[in-house]
């Protein structure tokens, strides 16, 4: 029996980096229920069942409600002015066995033998730690920068990864369970990619939806529109080792060429090891010294001890957790040493020293930072080198800001409204600090990009100028399919209001 | 050079105000819930205390402490210097953390 759900009657919420505040109604805390032997069927429908009442109450007192992971999201993707559900207590992970397994699912056996059932409060180092354990020996294929948030909140917001070979973090993603009101709750799959069995389906008491891939690939990316995602089922990839190669490097035609065309035939870096696995170049804008990180991927040993702590230097002394607020402030009034404080904040941001490790322990725990400023664009490969030039001239023009341009190498998702738009996409990150002159960069960025004619797309879980029109041109089609798949599993407006949040109704996704 | 001066006398300026806070963590936080706030006040330099213990009361099944926070603004900072020390408001944040790891399910093993 699991401890019931708890009301904290707090009406400031605020996300992770505090780069914002929302004003709630009040939140509650859900809990795992206890697992002796670890998370079965019957878990997952107390934890539904209590997700179902909950939403049901919402929905009869007339409020919003969302589930709320880590709260890692810096756009306000996972507000409302109603109740939050906290879900990171919802911890329960099961390895899929095989006897569960649709026969019709495609995958191979090293695919089958892979597959994992996570809880949707099991943040990115949780998954990692499981799976990349002596036990299970299995890893994520590709991850994002950072491993705090939730899983299911990194994927609903489109979380892009950073494997040249891969797709986005949710790609991994194969099957969804989602609550979407007090009297319905469904098993998503895709028609083309049947996972598992129909009996098991059943035994949860959830809705088999898998008659088209359009329903899952709209719900996959979704950001807490469509319900309450419970849990999802992943494949995983055998455990492997990444070997990081840190390097600086000056912005020539030899690093253009591998920047914006992966051409890494031409450039002394790359002569001997030649094409990474995951590459990302940290152009700081008014230099021409460019962060180099590439990682190869080297067959996993037979047994591999990791060590996932947050190593810090005793002896050191840095900025702390709240340092870029005051830095905002100073930056402003100094702009001179910004680009000197740029240089700096890139070997903070970005980890520059060599190492050997599993994806876990590569793509691990970071020092936490607030008020920090982050976007993301994406373009298609063969537009990177005028996309970049075009935003460099920007940054002289707007004066300096204290933003460095990460740039990682994506493919294609087939998320109806996936970032990982392009076959290949160039994702570039835009981080720094939050100051009047990143603000106007941010602004000013998207309509340089529409002006110069390149497509693009933006990132949905940090700071984006999406309006509906710009939807529309980035996605064409594919919103109206999502919107029509939100309507599928949520057919009662009442049930999609509470849902519904400021911003999904400012890029005409609510309703 | 100048602005770099100029930088720095600003920076100094700020944290000799009063402000301060200090974060304390594990190595691999596993945060349970979001962070609970408390108001806190420090008298007769730091003899009583209001409330004399912050009881991290949503932390609920065996949860300890992930993360401990403790602030002081520039208001909160001024009074303890204008009280020479006598009130010493601060706010303290806490987290709660998820307690352990739960068992690999599906007879996956651990």
């Amino acid at each position: 029996m699991a401890t019931q759900p708890s009301f904290n009657a707090k009406t400031r919420w605020k996300n992770f980096h505090e780069s914002y505040e929302q004003t709630i109604v009040g939140e509650w805390d859900v809990f795992m229920p206890q697992q002796a032997s670890g998370l079965t069927v019957a878990d997952l429908k107390e934890t539904s069942a209590q997700f179902q009442k909950l939403i049901a109450e919402a929905r009869k007192q007339g409020l919003k409600a969302r589930a709320v992971g880590s709260s890692w999201s810096l756009s306000r993707a996972p507000t409302t002015t109603g109740w939050t559900f906290n879900t990171n207590r919802l911890r329960g992970r099961l390895k899929v066995p095989a006897a569960d397994v649709d026969p019709l699912y495609p995958g191979s056996a090293d695919q089958k033998a892979g597959l994992y059932l996570f809880q949707c409060g099991n943040t990115v180092a949780d998954v990692n730690k499981v799976l990349e354990s002596d036990s299970q020996k299995r890893a994520l294929f590709t991850s994002g920068a950072a491993n705090g948030q939730t899983i299911v909140g990194a994927t609903s917001c489109g979380t892009h990864g950073s494997a040249l070979e891969f797709g986005a973090l949710h790609d991994h993603i194969v099957a969804i369970h989602l609550i979407a009101s007090g009297n319905s709750h469904f098993w998503i799959e895709r028609k083309s990619r049947p996972v598992m069995s129909a009996a098991w389906v059943k035994g949860l008491g959830a809705t088999l939806k898998r008659d088209d891939d359009d329903l899952f690939n709209a719900a996959v990316v979704s950001f807490g529109s469509f319900g309450v995602i419970n849990a999802v089922v992943l494949e995983t990839a055998p455990r492997y080792l990444l070997e990081t190669h840190p390097a600086t490097a000056k912005l020539d035609e030899a690093l253009w060429k591998v920047i914006g065309a992966l051409d890494f035939s031409a450039h002394p870096l790359f002569k001997t090891a030649g094409k990474p696995y995951f590459f990302q170049a940290v152009i700081n804008p008014p230099t021409d010294e460019v962060l180099i990180m590439a990682n190869y991927r080297k067959e996993g040993p037979a047994s591999h001890q990791a060590n996932y702590d947050l190593i810090s230097d005793p002896k050191s002394i840095g900025p702390g957790f709240d340092a870029l607020s005051t830095v905002g402030v100073i930056l402003d009034r100094f702009k001179g040493v910004i680009p000197a404080f740029s240089k700096i904040a890139a070997q903070q941001l970005f980890d520059t020293k060599p190492k050997t490790g599993v994806p876990g322990e590569i793509y691990g725990f970071k020092p936490p930072l607030l008020h920090v400023a982050s976007g993301s664009i994406a373009v298609a490969l063969p537009d990177a080198r005028r996309t970049l030039e075009a935003l460099i001239a920007l940054y002289k023009e707007i004066g300096p800001v204290p933003l460095v341009f990460g740039c990682r190498y994506t493919r294609k998702t087939p998320a109806l409204l996936g970032f990982n738009k392009f076959d290949m996409g160039l994702m570039i990150s835009l981080d720094g600090v939050d100051s009047e002159n990143t603000r106007k960069f941010f602004d000013a960025a998207a309509d340089r990009l529409e002006a110069k004619g390149i497509d693009y797309t933006q990132h949905w879980g940090k700071v984006n100028a999406y309006t509906p029109a710009r939807l529309q041109k980035a996605y064409g089609g594919n919103v109206a399919k999502w919107l029509a798949a939100r309507k599928q599993v949520l057919p009662d407006a009442a049930d999609r209001a509470v849902f519904d949040n400021a911003y999904i109704a400012d890029r005409g996704l609510a309703g | 050079m100048r602005q770099l001066r100029a930088a720095a006398t600003c920076g100094l300026l700020l944290t000799s105000a009063g402000c301060m806070q200090y974060l304390v963590q594990p190595p691999q936080p596993s945060l349970a819930g979001t962070p609970q706030t408390v108001q806190a006040n420090s008298y007769l330099g730091s003899e009583v205390q209001q409330p004399p213990y912050v009881l991290a009361q949503r932390c609920r099944n065996g949860e300890q402490l992930a993360r401990v926070l403790v602030r002081r603004n520039f208001g909160q900072g001024l009074i303890s210097w204008l009280t020479l020390g006598m009130v010493a408001p601060a706010t303290i944040e806490y987290s709660c953390a998820n307690a352990g790891e739960p068992p690999l399910g599906g007879g996956g093993g651990s």
